[in-house]
């Protein structure tokens, strides 16, 4: 259950070259899933990399086709971005990874109009805090429950016990 | 007391207008399923739209979380539930990537097959709904109908459901096509052919419902790309990106097929676009009865149970509504750690704001009707 050792830094697979060249002041390490170079970048720094990343004209990202957040396990939620461009036909992947005592991660809908939906829909499954979204509002759930289903401590089948809670931590063995 | 008191007389100075609210849905057959719209209108144009999903929503993620990857097959099919097997594909794709298993040849063709026949299943199912939200009341829905009943028939007889097929599996498939399957499919690509045009002639040849769509709610390729919108909507702006052709996956690099596309992206572009889809999606399935090879349908080398180490990948293939985008993560065991569904009308119905504002009442659910979304896949 270990992740795979991170790249040498001075690897850069696939497309991390060519977006390291045009941002040589971006900090971030490099590790490749099966389909995508994925940028491992701390949440301070994520909006200028992503800035950097849609607005140069080589690597124009233009498209935030996805954003997914994962519980991964001792207290840390990641954040996957997934970008594409539509000029270069390239991705790439983006990675944020976030302590649960402080999970603030920037919001990205001031760059793209796309990540509005995907946000608040982390933001209720996963309890992250996405900071400048315009209209943070639960979207699948109801607002009054105040549950993080997606969070690995929360059990799948009690569910509809925990749906009259109105605080606390979720995933309560009752 | 006078009956009508003095003061309450409206004259012009005092007659002021106030925003009201509407409220469309959760149940409305307007909606396609179970969504809500808050709208609020200016006399008959709509300022503001709210919309409020979730009705549907069942939880896939959690799920999948907690089933094998064999026991997921049957959520996902539920997603996109109009083209069961697009979604299928979507899932095995991710889960093959992840544990690099190999399809075999036969499988990959079929797959293509079945699943622009479910592509053709899903834009009939949008023009016959269409045609009715503009007004063309039942004829668009019959002849739709009568179509796709053909296609459910030819899927039941495949695998034994005609809705949620579940005949896919990561590393091939259920099982082989019936014998008699190239004359089955040939007759269908007659019929749909037959059905393609009869709704052609009542759509496309009716001067109001033209005039009604023409010129409605167009957008911009920039603004729809900013949007995250993908699929017809995204081709009706005039950018010619499938990702059948961008991507291509399966065996997709083989087949040739047109791309077509719309000129402002307004609702007859978005109609006309699907219309087409439809045409070039049977010339696929002409192109798969050709090349079908003999062999096997099942990767022999498939283990009972599926156990996948450490490995992450996010799969996009051209569902019926857009990119259909599968996120998976495997740590280990016998289920994924998380898997997550980019759904396509998720994405194009966040965008439904911004092109029903400043638009009449009665368009607005006609723009609605225009991005096909299948609250199945937007609540996951």
């Amino acid at each position: 259950m270990t992740q795979p050792a991170p790249a040498s830094p001075p690897e850069y697979p696939g497309i991390s070259g060519l977006i390291h060249k045009s941002l040589p002041k971006a900090a971030f390490t490099v590790l490749s899933t099966k389909t995508d170079a994925d940028l491992q970048v701390a949440a301070a720094d994520l909006l200028e990399l992503v800035q950097g990343l849609f607005e140069r004209k080589e690597l124009a990202f233009d498209m935030l086709a996805n954003i997914t957040g994962i519980d991964m396990g001792e207290d840390k939620l990641a954040v996957k971005y997934n970008f594409y461009s539509f000029k270069h036909n390239h991705r790439v992947q983006v990675t944020v990874t976030v302590p649960w005592a402080n999970r603030h991660v920037p919001s990205l809908t001031s760059i793209y109009g796309a990540a509005d939906w995907h946000e608040r829909e982390a933001a209720e499954m996963l309890g992250l805090v996405f900071d400048g979204h315009p209209n943070p509002k639960a979207l699948l759930l109801d607002e009054d429950v105040r549950i993080h289903p997606l969070l690995k401590s929360h059990p799948l089948q009690t569910v509809e016990i925990l749906q009259g809670i109105e605080e606390g931590v979720p995933g309560f063995k009752f | 007391m006078s009956v009508w008191p003095e003061e309450r007389v409206t004259t012009i100075d005092s007659f002021n207008t106030v925003d009201m609210t509407i409220n469309v849905g959760p149940q409305h057959p307007a909606t396609h399923g179970v969504f809500r719209m808050v709208l609020t209108v200016d006399g008959e144009v709509v300022v503001d739209c709210e919309p409020y999903i979730g009705y549907l929503h069942r939880g896939l993620e959690k799920l999948t979380e907690n089933h094998d990857y064999r026991q997921s097959m049957g959520w996902w099919d539920r997603t996109d539930y109009l083209a069961g097997l697009c979604c299928e594909g979507a899932y095995c794709m991710a889960v093959e990537k992840m544990a690099g298993l190999e399809v075999p040849e036969r499988a990959e063709y079929i797959r293509v097959m079945m699943m622009e026949l479910s592509r053709i299943n899903s834009h009939f199912m949008f023009l016959g709904a269409f045609g009715a939200d503009v007004g063309s009341f039942g004829t668009s829905f019959i002849y739709a109908w009568r179509e796709r009943e053909r296609i459910y028939d030819f899927f039941e007889e495949v695998s034994g459901d005609r809705m949620f097929p579940t005949y896919f599996r990561p590393g091939g498939l259920m099982a082989d096509l019936p014998e008699n399957y190239e004359s089955r499919v040939r007759w269908l690509l007659g019929s749909i052919n037959q059905g393609l045009e009869d709704l052609d002639g009542l759509l496309t040849g009716n001067e109001i419902f033209v005039e009604r769509c023409k010129g409605l709610s167009p957008m911009s390729t920039s603004r729809a790309v900013n949007l995250g919108i993908t699929g017809p909507i995204l081709r009706a702006t005039g950018l010619p990106w499938d990702l059948r052709k961008a991507e291509p996956y399966s065996v997709y690099d083989r087949m040739k097929f047109d791309i077509p596309i719309g000129e402002s992206g307004d609702i007859f572009d978005r109609y006309f676009v699907r219309l087409s889809e439809i045409y070039q999606s049977t010339k696929i399935i002409e192109q798969c009865l050709e090349q079908m090879p003999k062999g096997l349908v099942l990767n022999p080398d498939l283990p009972k149970t599926l156990r996948i180490d450490n490995a992450e990948c996010y799969i996009r293939t051209e569902g019926t509504k857009g990119e259909y985008g599968v996120y998976a993560m495997a740590r280990g065991g016998v289920k994924p750690y998380r898997m997550k569904l980019r759904s396509p009308s998720f994405c194009n119905l966040a965008a439904l704001k911004e092109m029903v504002v400043g638009n009449y009442l009665a368009d607005a659910i006609i723009i609605l009707g225009s991005l096909d979304i299948v609250l199945g896949e937007v609540d996951k």
